[in-house]
């Protein structure tokens, strides 16, 4: 974990290119065995987290104050006498102790039924997994579109450094970062959908064109953040002396800067974007409510404004599950990659 | 030839330097100015930022509104004003309370490592397995609305950050050779870690707290957004662009009053961040050590 | 590196071209799409099955299920399913349907099928259960005969409740909560939170039907409802932000507003030491501005308040007196009773107790924050600070009488259409929710009597009296009725907004 932020990595260079497919049948056998030891002592490392996410998720949620039966009644803004509302706690079970509740949730969550919504009264699962692809989708869109959006901007900012398209590309950057999402949401509805008529503004089903404007907005706050960290890296690797060399030797600029540079910055690059993909997370639960996405975060919103805890409590403990599990990919991937870190390891 | 290509990179980086120097002053002054702001805000707003009068409600900005009024004949400037120091106030407390427990936990447990050191760092991993908002938002749903909940949840999940970074410094630290001499002279843990460890550690932690600034400020703003910041009829921006945002189209200046205020603040600090990070950064200062 | 920018290339110009392509529907079916705000679980009208919690007013607003009798827009009982009533005795209830009613599916709706209907609703349904007491029902050809077990005054105005939505017990309910009704349109997809379609009903038996398909959006945020009726993606909208009415008040759109009997009132706090003093109740019920209230924040759509029903009933506002905005009258009534600023904070204090007001409300009804802080300020003015708690944990905090001293709700205070239903349910020493603890000896004997009295308007008349008695004693301080109000696109027409809430799409919805 340690090493995420590590920047700056030695994979370029024109002369002393690592080429890790012509690694030898029985190093790779070597590194195998390595890379599968250490998925494996990740794997296990993500036991105790696991436990941990699924305590804390369930314990915040019963330390509440309030409760779904109190809260039903206030929504409704008519009256239900205290037996009625005894009686839906206790066929709810919230009457019993708060450990004994916990190890009876855990215990059905290990069997794959995480109880049912106080709310609709459906299983939280199936719920749960009908409106993940939607925000799948959304995410996986905004990703898209945030390379799209940051890397040649971000490249193209470093290249020009200190000119005016640096500096008009910075500023851009620190407009987006410096907005809420809900804030940039509303502005790109105004123009984007009302003024332009391009997009609609309310999703109307889970497609390419309605994911266009909740995938823009995040897309947008995301390349704020994340160009600047392409520009960093690609600064970074363009100050190296290979480049310079490069120069001297009479090689093209486009070819230094697509061969090498881009190459040596697109492990780091991607390292980065996989560890904004948290944010990101975060991020659909207001855009998703503010385009009618129906997807998790917007159940989760509602589910919030509704005190329906078992919704919550799934939504927080899947994020942190996909989360955990990204950065865990992120990190063995890095290794892989990396032939510093890996042929390191090996070598110690 | 050699020679005086080299007085040359000398001087250019003299230059740099002290171009640094300067911005890193103008950014201060900045700073300071929003600080001052925030401070006697009671005292520099034309009028009481929660005094109604409805009769001149929705005011478009003029000589003797500058910013306009709100739904309630609020006086906006004044209200901004007033925000600046629920906003930046809550901003500091909080980004001054994780940097220095984060620094803390992250020095105590590098430079003693042990069963604390891998305790504290499986809990700080259990904060980081959580996507930032989404726990925020679990907490402050807990916890209900108002601003020194939402605090709070940021809190809890953005402390490990400098843990981290403040554990890695150390750990780095810890085998130094001159650390070793200070404890052959013996010295004590305690003025080790005051004297040789925490000093390295302020630049790295100076510039994560500096552009946290803004992050913290905008997701005090998304969390208002879903109601679980501040609540009224505190003046702060993030709550007043949420509850203003329906005025967008008829009424803008009630949304964006609040919201230019949150841009620059924001910008003022993140590149405060930048250019401390450039002050700091050795590249810059190769030309002292040469 | 090639492959991967390919695969990029690729998935930009895919993009692209995905997102460019426009649907074009060239029929001539008529379509109508409606943004609602509160069509959602957090209202608890997840589907569109009466018998489910709330979710019968989705099922009458949108056109699926009609009741047995309806509202007319004064408020009185209309046949609908049914053509008329007969009370035999105090516990018999006749009811004779009308001739060729049939459910969507071509079921005819008979005797039968109202029994079954019902039986089905008191069996799944606590809240009707409550309300109707029914003992038994006997069907035979058109009529139904109701015995209640205990006399039931408003039994037929407890029908017209949307639960009270006749559905074909015997086709059931689907999973995601659609059932078969006798109104102009038969829902065919419904999604929680999301959407409803539906279609027009082929078998109507109530006349034409215009529109050949229906959408129904959930569009919880009122921005994002504002901006897809000017970008034309709904046609009409329900639950608008007041501050975005100003958008629509053009030629492009039309507005129906009627006023409701939704009332926003404060309940005052009898065991809270500042208002169980009887002037500070007076000078808050005369420090609140009702009128800038309703004209300024709420845009002017609403009704400044008198009681707590709205003058469209019979026992409405006009019938009563209270106190108007009067800051100067309030003064001196605190004045009088001892509340003095000597410190000259601008607070009132008696016997060394600062004038404070804890005023407790919700943010689930947008114009409870307003209420709450233009009260706040109007206050202010006369010596009271007041402090805003407003939380989604209002019930729990309402409950503990030391936690509170003013609460701001918004509630239906005549859902029924008769005025019983306000005070049973908040007013008297019986009430569930009089967590103010208020007593008046009056109003429990007036409730004894409006209880046995089977007579509309003598019910009216006591309905008056109680309300009288209330503001007499300062309970409640009532500050304005909703006032329901609809946009829509101006070629819209049929769409009109109904003083009881229940009915929003119906057979004459037109585009044109």
């Amino acid at each position: 974990m340690k090493k995420r932020n590590t920047t700056n990595i030695p994979l370029g260079g024109l002369e002393k290119k690592v080429n890790f497919v012509n690694i030898t049948t029985e190093n790779n056998q070597k590194v195998r065995n390595q890379m599968n030891h250490y998925i494996l002592k990740r794997m296990l490392q993500l036991i105790p987290i696991l436990f941990a996410i699924t305590f804390l998720s369930y314990g915040m949620m019963r330390i509440a104050g309030s409760d779904v039966v109190t809260q039903k009644m206030e929504n409704t803004g008519t009256v239900v006498s205290e037996d009625v509302m005894d009686a839906a706690r206790e066929q709810l079970g919230l009457d019993k102790p708060f450990l004994t509740q916990y190890f009876v949730w855990l215990g059905k969550l290990l069997r794959g039924d995480m109880g049912n919504s106080y709310v609709s009264g459906k299983p939280v699962f199936i719920t749960f997994i009908s409106k993940l692809p939607a925000t799948l989708l959304l995410t996986i869109v905004s990703i898209v579109l945030t390379l799209i959006i940051s890397i040649p901007l971000g490249v193209l900012a470093a290249v020009k450094q200190n000119t005016i398209i640096d500096y008009l590309i910075r500023f851009c950057s620190f407009i987006g970062n410096s907005l809420p999402n809900f804030f940039v949401s509303l502005i790109l509805m105004y123009f984007l959908a009302i003024k332009m008529r391009w997009f609609p503004v309310i999703a109307k089903d889970v497609s390419l064109q309605s994911v266009a404007m909740p995938a823009i907005t995040l897309a947008i706050a995301m390349s704020a953040k994340y160009l600047r960290q392409v520009r960093a890296t690609v600064l970074d690797e363009l100050n190296k002396d290979y480049v310079a060399g490069a120069k001297a030797r009479g090689v093209k600029f486009s070819v230094t800067l697509w061969k090498s540079i881009m190459k040596a910055s697109l492990v780091t690059i991607i390292t980065l974007l996989m560890l904004s993909v948290g944010s990101l997370l975060g991020g659909t639960a207001i855009v998703e409510s503010i385009f009618m996405w129906d997807g998790v975060g917007k159940m989760a919103v509602d589910a919030i404004s509704m005190r329906d805890y078992p919704i919550i409590q799934a939504y927080v403990m899947w994020m942190a599950i996909i989360y955990v599990v990204v950065n865990l990919i992120t990190d063995v991937s890095y290794r892989f990659l990396d032939p510093r870190i890996r042929l390191g390891r090996e070598e110690a | 030839m050699e020679n005086e290509k080299n007085k040359v990179t000398v001087r250019v980086q003299k230059i740099k330097k002290n171009y640094i120097k300067q911005k890193l002053i103008f950014f201060l002054i900045l700073a300071a100015a929003l600080i001052f702001a925030a401070v006697f805000s009671d005292k520099l707003c034309p009028y009481d930022p929660y005094a109604q009068d409805l009769s001149s409600a929705m005011q478009a900005p003029s000589v003797l509104h500058p910013c306009g009024t709100d739904t309630y004949g609020r006086d906006m400037l004044s209200r901004v004003i007033s925000g600046a120091r629920a906003s930046i106030f809550s901003t500091f407390i909080l980004v001054a309370v994780i940097s220095v427990f984060g620094t803390a936990v992250g020095v105590f447990c590098g430079y003693y490592g042990g069963i604390l050191d891998s305790l504290m760092m499986r809990v700080s991993d259990i904060c980081l397995a959580f996507p930032g908002l989404v726990f925020a938002m679990a907490i402050a749903a807990v916890l209900g609305g108002g601003i020194q909940n939402a605090v709070i949840a940021l809190a809890a999940i953005s402390w490990p950050k400098y843990s981290r970074i403040a554990r890695g410094q150390t750990l780095a630290l810890k085998n130094a050779p001159y650390i070793h001499a200070a404890i052959l002279a013996g010295d004590t843990s305690g003025q080790i870690i005051w004297r040789h460890v925490l000093p390295n550690m302020l630049g790295p932690v100076l510039v994560t707290a500096m552009l946290d600034i803004g992050t913290m400020m905008m997701e005090l703003a998304g969390l208002s957004f879903l109601g679980l910041g501040a609540q009224i009829p505190m003046a702060e921006w993030g709550s007043m662009m949420s509850t203003g945002r329906s005025m967008l189209q008829t009424y803008p200046w009630v949304v964006l009053s609040p919201g230019i205020a949150i841009f620059i603040s924001v910008v003022i600090f993140n590149l405060l961040g930048d250019t401390v990070r450039d002050y700091l950064d050795p590249k810059n200062n190769r030309s002292a050590r040469r | 590196m090639r492959t991967k920018r390919g695969i990029a290339m690729t998935l930009m110009l895919g993009l692209t071209v995905s997102l460019s392509v426009i649907s074009a529907s060239a029929d001539e079916k008529k379509t109508f799409v409606f943004g609602d705000t509160t069509f959602n679980a957090e209202n608890e009208e997840a589907d569109v099955n009466p018998q489910n919690t709330y979710a019968g007013w989705a099922c009458i607003r949108y056109g699926i299920g009609e009741t047995l009798f309806k509202y007319s827009d004064d408020m009185e009982i209309e046949p609908w399913i049914a053509k008329e009533f007969e009370n035999v005795d105090e516990l018999t209830w006749k009811i004779t349907l009308n001739d060729g009613v049939v459910f969507s599916n071509g079921r005819v709706c008979d005797g039968e099928a109202v029994k079954e209907s019902l039986e089905s609703l008191v069996a799944n349904h606590e809240r009707a259960a409550g309300d109707l007491c029914i003992d038994s029902i006997e069907a035979d050809g058109n009529t139904v005969t109701i015995k209640t077990t205990e006399p039931k005054p408003a039994l037929i105005n407890y029908l017209c409740d949307p639960y009270g939505c006749i559905i074909d017990a015997e086709a059931g309910i689907t999973d995601n909560g659609i059932v078969i009704g006798t109104g102009p349109y038969v829902a065919t997809d419904l999604v929680a939170d999301d959407h409803l379609d539906l279609v027009k009903n082929e078998n109507y038996w109530n006349g034409n039907v215009n529109i050949d398909e229906i959408t129904v959006r959930t569009i919880s945020d009122g921005d994002t409802l504002a901006f897809a009726l000017q970008a034309g993606e709904v046609n009409a909208a329900y639950g608008m932000a007041y501050a975005s009415y100003p958008l629509f008040e053009n030629d492009d759109f039309t507005f129906t507003s009627t006023p409701t009997s939704r009332a926003f009132y404060a309940w005052m706090n009898f065991e809270s030491p500042v208002t169980s003093d009887p002037a500070v109740r007076e000078a808050i019920a005369m420090g609140i501005d009702k009128e800038s209230f309703v004209s300024v924040l709420l845009n002017g759509y609403g009704y400044p308040a008198e009681g707590a029903f709205p003058d469209t009933f019979s026992f409405g506002g006009q019938n009563l007196t209270t106190e108007s905005y009067n800051p100067e009258g309030a003064k001196q009534v605190l004045e009088e009773a001892g509340w003095v600023d000597s410190d000259g904070d601008g607070i009132r204090e008696k016997d060394g107790q600062d004038l404070v007001i804890r005023w407790l409300t919700y943010p689930s009804r947008q114009e409870l924050p307003l209420l709450a802080e233009s009260a706040q300020a109007t206050l202010k003015e006369i010596g009271m600070d007041v402090q805003v708690n407003c939380t989604s944990d209002n019930n729990t905090i309402r409950k503990d009488p030391t936690l509170w001293d003013v609460y701001a709700s918004a509630m239906v205070t005549a859902p029924t259409g008769d005025p019983q239903y306000f005070f049973t349910s908040c007013a008297l020493d019986s009430s569930v929710s009089n967590n103010g603890h208020y007593h008046s000896d009056k109003l429990e004997e007036l409730a004894a009597q409006i209880e046995k009295e089977f007579d509309t308007e003598k019910r009216s008349e006591l309905g008056i009296q109680m309300q009288q008695t209330v503001l007499d004693d300062h309970a409640y301080v009532f500050c304005s009725h909703l006032k329901m109000s609809m946009i829509m696109q101006s070629n819209v027409t049929g769409l009109v907004a109904h003083p009881c809430d229940y009915y929003e799409l119906t057979a004459d919805l037109d585009i044109n």
